[in-house]
């Protein structure tokens, strides 16, 4: 499947286990191996990385990247020395946040866990520490197919200067349009609209490219 | 006969794509631990994965033989930190790199870092022959300021950076072919069809 996306033109490939660290569950491996061996695009591997050896397994099996949540959030320093080893560019911290009043709070374990980090201060933070990008996925907006958490998205990617993925709530192009013009975030991680062929990577970028958006 | 390229291997991160990516352009690809086995090269990848220290690390000691290699004409593509190490020195860096390249590796100044994703490369270059959408896949936080006129192809990213080098028979690139798809892919069997030629 992540060779027919390459092929459709999609620009990364993100391969995330959600549940892997509710269910004590390491990385898959070989499916990653499998994958990095046909495919010619970035791959970004997470879920379940528990440690900086686990990092370097990831690496080592063909991910080019790395995305780090429950760990970051348990063991900070851990992205430190990631980043140190591998490089900011492999480290890649993935933040599930949800609204909370005014602000937004950080969830870990696939977005079960409430944690009392503010996700806006723990971008910074994840910055600070090593990481070369922010996935952030709003659990607000994850699943409605409602469009991206316009305002999250905005608050953290003017807070840090790494380059933000904004993540959840994509149910047509025109989401990925708004988020990309409207707030600073350097990507947009689109799943279902793709997954069940609803649309193909080549429509969206044209989509895109029409409405002056500098796309690949 | 097919090229045989020999591939160092630093003992960070992985060359799967790199070296898939090279053998589908019908080159023999010999991974080498040990540094000393790139003076034998009949052509040099120097891949890009790792921070700077950490990959000169091994190569310390054969500085001098390596530059003599490659002042010889010995074919070699250095790509991202394997580009930079080819410079006098860096600021992500103690050591000192080969020295292959006049300058130094400098801090990248834009507003964000790292430059993360696909951008275009202008470049009139012979390796770009064929490549109709310049577009290739970058992920770095510093870039190679030459001192001396090696720049063969440029990017726009908060200004221009310069991203293709060649001195000799050694390119360099910023970019990443073997993760940019089929413009990669162009690049790779391009510099494959130079290497050969100069054999």
């Amino acid at each position: 499947m992540a060779a027919e996306y390459e092929k459709q033109g999609a620009d990364e490939i993100v391969f995330l286990d959600i549940s892997a660290s509710v269910e004590g569950r390491k990385t898959m491996l070989q499916v990653v191996e499998r994958t990095a061996e046909s495919l010619f695009v970035p791959l970004t591997v997470g879920g379940g990385i528990r440690s900086k050896e686990d990092m370097r397994a990831a690496l080592n099996a063909g991910a080019d990247k790395v995305s780090v949540n429950t760990m970051a959030v348990q063991h900070p320093s851990v992205i430190s020395e990631c980043a140190k080893d591998f490089g900011s560019q492999c480290v890649v911290c993935a933040i599930d946040a949800k609204r909370t009043g005014e602000s937004w709070k950080v969830y870990t374990h696939g977005g079960r866990r409430p944690t009392d980090l503010d996700a806006v201060k723990w971008a910074v933070r994840a910055q600070e520490l090593g990481a070369g990008e922010i996935l952030l996925t709003s659990m607000d907006a994850d699943g409605m197919k409602d469009g991206y958490d316009i305002e999250l998205t905005a608050a953290v990617a003017e807070a840090v200067t790494i380059p933000v993925i904004a993540s959840g709530g994509c149910g047509k192009l025109e989401h990925i349009y708004e988020v990309l013009t409207r707030t600073k975030a350097e990507a947009a991680l689109a799943a279902s609209i793709f997954h069940y062929s609803e649309l193909s990577v080549e429509q969206c970028k044209s989509y895109l490219r029409e409405r002056g958006v500098k796309v690949r | 006969m097919a090229l045989n390229i020999t591939m160092a291997d630093y003992g960070v991160g992985n060359l799967h794509s790199i070296r898939k990516a090279l053998e589908n352009c019908g080159a023999k690809v010999h991974v080498i631990t040990d540094m000393k086995g790139l003076l034998d090269a009949e052509c040099i990848v120097l891949p890009g994965v790792g921070a700077f220290d950490k990959t000169m690390e091994r190569l310390q000691p054969f500085r001098a033989d390596i530059v003599r290699k490659l002042n010889g004409g010995t074919p070699c593509l250095g790509v991202c930190i394997g580009m930079q190490i080819l410079f006098d020195k860096s600021e992500e860096g103690e050591q000192p790199g080969l020295g292959y390249y006049g300058g130094n590796v400098v801090k990248l100044k834009a507003d964000r870092v790292p430059h993360m994703g696909w951008n275009s490369v202008q470049s009139s270059d012979r390796l770009f022959r064929g490549i109709s959408s310049p577009y290739f896949y970058f992920a770095h936080s510093f870039h190679g300021s030459p001192r001396e006129d090696v720049t063969v192809g440029t990017t726009e990213y908060f200004g221009r950076i310069p991203t293709l080098f060649r001195k000799g028979n050694t390119y360099g690139t910023q970019f990443h072919p073997e993760k940019s798809s089929a413009s990669g892919n162009i690049f790779l069997s391009n510099f494959v069809d130079f290497a050969e030629e100069q054999l």
